[in-house]
């Protein structure tokens, strides 16, 4: 449905976005996943039409984004990072004019307009001003501009900031239930958004794409690097040169201040635990936790991403 | 075309609900019953030489100047300016609506608003009605004139909003260029070569309000205003595409 070829976008001798491409079909969540910085908002701004890309092509249901005809954004329905909002409307003044600026008419807009209202809950502030909502009211007022023109592609930037559990939860629910109708994408920085919303993740550092697939795939490729937290009752020097001989495992990190309690960092595959017992029970150490981590989406992306800094560091030091 | 109705729809209703209209409106009402009443007390009195009142109302007087450089100035300024600033242009500018449909929206409000300034004065014309025959050609030509030349200062205006995200810069951007569409005209007595002079001399707005309120129409005026306004609305329509390229 949406399909990014080959997008790089420079500001100044700046590269935000290097070389992107990726296709979201009808039908399907994709989550966008990234640090700070790491251009994603770059990416969505001109998967949007927003911001043409220095080069590469992004196509919307075949069709140019940047072919020069603006008929094509009808399929699209936008909620950008920074919601903003026209603050002197009222919130079905509002709804009114985007959904008018998308082309529906008086009669379409009044059919519609209590059915958005109450799938975003806003029934109750439809006749306040925008500019006296707060920041949750004023997300769902974007959200709801976003989906009134029923589009066949939503794009969603960070739609959950800045709301309280409930409401998060709700909205939650409201994204599940709209990417059943809809082909969607939506960036964010909570990972269990991710895990819990899309079927496919696009992992972004520094302006490249650096790992693709399902959240499990992406969890079952990672998981053999998994970690193992111990814990024992003994003198900290001493059990940590005896851990960092255990077959399996790669590095020995310190673990809160006081006592004996690592973290270990496990090579693909291996599962120490067994012999980390039995070098306990031989050096007389009371073993008071042992605890396998299971690889979650976060490790994935924290590896990902900060190893590939530590690269690129390592690339400028030489 | 439904986008750009939709924008002039939002961008008029914008001018009502900001406090920025009203102080506007006062200041006009302001001005002109001030000076109606003075033309009204000069007209009175026996040692001054008679004239037409509604002639002296439009023209010959820095007073329709005034109002039309800073109406000019005040409409135009938040058009684009405020959008860029907020964020909302995002939002525009990824619906399904060209950089002309937006351009032609948001002037078109201003233009309206601008017409509805105007509007009380003709309670004016009214008065004198009551009080006396009057002229109705170049009453229309001066309307005519106040409309051509409060659309070609919008246009100015409104492309100066779409160049910085900074509503206090386009109001300066806005006035100095007014100042200079305004004043070059009168530089006419002040230059000596003979082309020079014709030139100015077609640019002198002074010279077509007085013109307008003695009932000329000349078409070559009007014509000036509107393709020096399509210049500035085409330009308008550029920046706004540019502002994506940064």
């Amino acid at each position: 449905m949406i399909e990014a070829m080959n997008l790089t976008r420079r500001f100044g001798g700046f590269t935000a976005v290097a070389d992107v491409s990726f296709a979201v079909p009808e039908g399907e969540i994709v989550g966008i996943l990234g640090p700070n910085g790491a251009g994603k908002t770059t990416t969505i701004r001109m998967i949007t039409g927003f911001l043409p890309p220095s080069s590469g092509r992004v196509t919307l249901g075949g069709h140019d984004l940047f072919g020069g005809d603006v008929a094509v954004r009808r399929h699209l329905g936008y909620l950008p990072e920074n919601v903003s909002l026209y603050p002197e409307m009222r919130v079905e003044e509002y709804l009114d004019y985007r959904a008018r600026l998308e082309g529906m008419d008086r009669g379409a807009v009044r059919r519609r307009l209590p059915e958005i209202l109450d799938r975003c809950l806003l029934a109750d502030v439809r006749r306040q001003i925008v500019g006296t909502l707060s920041k949750g009211y004023r997300q769902r007022v974007g959200l709801a501009a976003a989906i009134f023109h029923d589009p066949r592609v939503l794009v969603l930037d960070e739609p959950t900031v800045g709301l309280d559990p409930k409401q998060i939860i709700a909205i939650r629910e409201l994204i599940r239930e709209l990417g059943r109708k809809h082909t969607l994408l939506l960036s964010t920085h909570i990972l269990p958004e991710v895990e819990l919303l899309c079927q496919r993740v696009l992992i972004f550092d520094r302006g490249r794409i650096v790992a693709e697939g399902s959240p499990e795939a992406l969890r079952e490729r990672w998981r053999g690097r998994g970690s193992v937290t111990v814990e024992l009752a003994a003198a900290a020097p001493e059990a940590a040169a005896a851990l960092a001989g255990v077959a399996g495992v790669e590095q020995v990190a310190a673990e809160g201040d006081s006592g004996a309690r690592f973290r270990l960092d496990c090579a693909a595959g291996a599962d120490p635990r067994a012999e980390i017992f039995q070098l306990a029970v031989a050096k007389g150490w009371t073993l008071l936790e042992l605890a396998a981590a299971r690889a979650s989406l976060e490790d994935v992306f924290v590896r990902l991403t900060t190893r590939d800094g530590e690269a690129d560091a390592a690339e400028e030091a030489a | 075309m439904s986008g750009a109705l939709a924008v002039f729809r939002r961008e008029l209703k914008a001018y009502f609900y900001s406090p920025l209209a009203y102080v506007i409106l006062t200041f006009f009402l302001l001005v002109h019953g001030y000076y109606f009443s003075l033309i009204v007390a000069y007209l009175s009195d026996p040692r001054f030489p008679g004239g037409k009142p509604l002639e002296l109302f439009f023209g010959q007087t820095i007073f329709t100047w005034l109002v039309l450089i800073f109406a000019g100035t005040f409409l135009t300024m938040r058009l684009i300016s405020e959008e860029l600033r907020q964020g909302t242009i995002e939002t525009l500018m990824t619906a399904p609506v060209s950089e002309t449909q937006v351009v032609l929206g948001k002037y078109f409000a201003a233009l309206g608003f601008y017409l509805f300034l105007w509007a009380p004065t003709l309670v004016y014309v009214g008065i004198i009605r009551y009080f006396t025959p009057v002229d109705w050609g170049p009453i229309a030509a001066s309307y005519l004139g106040l409309f051509g030349i409060g659309a070609l200062f919008l246009a100015v205006g409104l492309f100066a909003s779409s160049t910085s995200k900074n509503q206090i810069v386009s109001a300066i951007v806005t006035f100095f260029c007014l100042l200079v569409l305004f004043s070059c005209g009168l530089m006419e007595n002040l230059v000596n070569g003979e082309t020079a002079k014709r030139v100015l001399g077609h640019l002198n707005l002074w010279q077509h309000m007085d013109d307008f309120a003695k009932g000329i129409v000349d078409t070559r005026r009007l014509v000036y205003y509107a393709t020096v306004s399509g210049l500035f609305l085409f330009l308008s329509t550029r920046a706004l595409a540019a502002k994506k390229w940064r």
